[in-house]
């Protein structure tokens, strides 16, 4: 079964269909997470959160609005880049960070796992933006900057980086285009 | 206002705003149809970049998040219009689900229901309605007998007094009218992990008395299947209602 019919059997209460869910949403969710997140006792910490709210408010999914695995995508990313922000605000992250560069970084590690085709072809089409386009996009979605610190961060005014996000986000489109 | 509004929808679907300006951008949305279209196509692409991140999550985050779900209430739908379903033509309403303060009105509800008297009535007929008053009566008396209802914005719903150390329920439909043809309206256990199970079939609006109800039951549904009833339902659900509230699923 498909994220959106379970996540309809989930509304009503179904287990059984959470169960089958988590095995389709999980890996996404968890890897996104931490993506953004990226220290892994936290990253856990959000991911479940994220599964659990999944189960307390299915029935909120509005299917009209997209598919159920945007929606959940879009739910794991807000707590993702909440906790971030909150974190540097507390100046956690600098903290860490520092710790972390004594550590292999995550993400090479990951990656050497996880070689699959979507991730290697999202990274190809990354790396066909501009510069500018692409730092504009990462920064905001993968490090849970806003666009007025993406701004700070790379020197240039807000419309431009206004811009910039939209038509990197454009041409990603047009670069992923039908491979799904 | 509304320009500067729509050039934030790439900001917006890549997560990039404040708390405040996130807000203020959402109120924008509602009444923008264009920008709703462009978040929505844009939240499309995000959801590619989000894919491309996916790791297997570690085995014990699914023992703690399986292990929560079990003990974790749901909350109920919000109240909305009717959603567009992609496989049939038909639509299922979404309820409200309403808790009624005391047993008394879904009690009254009940009552009246059931001493609707039809002309003509047997002998049999009026014995099996007597039975019945006597289990509802036992019903409603249960120390912790509790009424809940759904109705749809028609006002067509279904009302429930339940007692979980009864394992007993008390079912009555309202405003449905009969149902087309020779088919009948068909009452459905529904449980984690396990097929529905039939708790009987509605004659009018003559309320059903569900009996041997676990604690576990979470929710109870209403089909509308052929004469005779079926063996499982082989329709969308007319109406269902979430048992938690009168102390049913934990």
């Amino acid at each position: 079964m498909e994220a959106d019919e379970l996540l309809e059997l989930v509304a009503g209460g179904d287990q059984k269909a959470f169960e089958e869910l988590y095995g389709l949403v999980s890996g996404p969710v968890f890897g996104l997470v931490r993506r953004v997140v990226r220290d892994p006792a936290q990253s856990e910490e959000v991911a479940q959160e994220v599964l659990l709210e999944l189960w307390r408010s299915a029935a909120r999914f509005d299917p009209r609005r997209g598919s159920a695995l945007s929606w959940i995508l879009t739910v794991a990313h807000r707590r993702a880049v909440d906790r971030v922000r909150s974190a540097r605000a507390a100046g956690e992250r600098e903290r860490r960070e520092a710790r972390r560069a004594h550590q292999p970084a995550f993400d090479q590690v990951s990656e050497e796992v996880e070689a699959g085709l979507e991730r290697e072809w999202v990274r190809r089409c990354l790396d066909r933006l501009t510069a500018l386009q692409r730092q504009s996009v990462t920064l905001a979605y993968y490090d849970g900057y806003t666009y007025r610190e993406v701004a700070e961060r790379l020197r240039l005014p807000l419309g431009t980086v206004k811009t910039r996000m939209r038509d990197g986000l454009g041409r990603l489109r047009d670069c992923l285009g039908g491979a799904a | 206002m509304s320009r500067f509004a729509h050039s934030l929808a790439a900001p917006y679907a890549l997560d990039a705003l404040e708390g405040a300006e996130r807000v203020r951008f959402e109120r924008h949305l509602e009444g923008c149809a264009r920008c709703a279209a462009e978040v929505r196509a844009l939240s499309e692409d995000t959801v590619r970049l989000a894919r491309s991140t996916a790791t297997p999550a570690p085995p014990a985050l699914r023992e703690r998040v399986l292990s929560a779900v079990r003990t974790t209430a749901q909350e109920p739908a919000p109240a909305r219009g009717p959603v567009p379903r992609r496989s049939a033509g038909h639509v299922r309403p979404r309820l409200l689900l309403v808790p009624f303060a005391t047993v008394t009105a879904a009690a009254a509800l009940v009552v009246a229901a059931l001493f609707a008297v039809r002309a003509h009535q047997t002998q049999d007929e009026l014995d099996t309605a007597r039975d019945r008053a006597r289990e509802i009566a036992h019903v409603l008396a249960a120390a912790d007998a509790r009424a809940t209802r759904a109705a749809d914005a028609r006002g067509r719903g279904v009302a429930v007094v339940a007692s979980v150390s009864r394992g007993r329920a008390v079912v009555t439909l309202s405003g449905y009218g009969e149902p087309p043809g020779d088919r009948v309206r068909q009452l459905w256990l529904m449980r984690p992990g396990a097929e529905p199970r039939s708790l009987g079939l509605f004659d009018g609006d003559t309320p059903l008395i569900a009996s041997g109800l676990s604690r576990f039951a979470t929710s109870l549904a209403v089909t509308v299947e052929p004469g005779g009833g079926s063996d499982r339902p082989t329709t969308e659900p007319v109406v269902q209602l979430a048992l938690e509230s009168v102390g049913f699923g934990e």
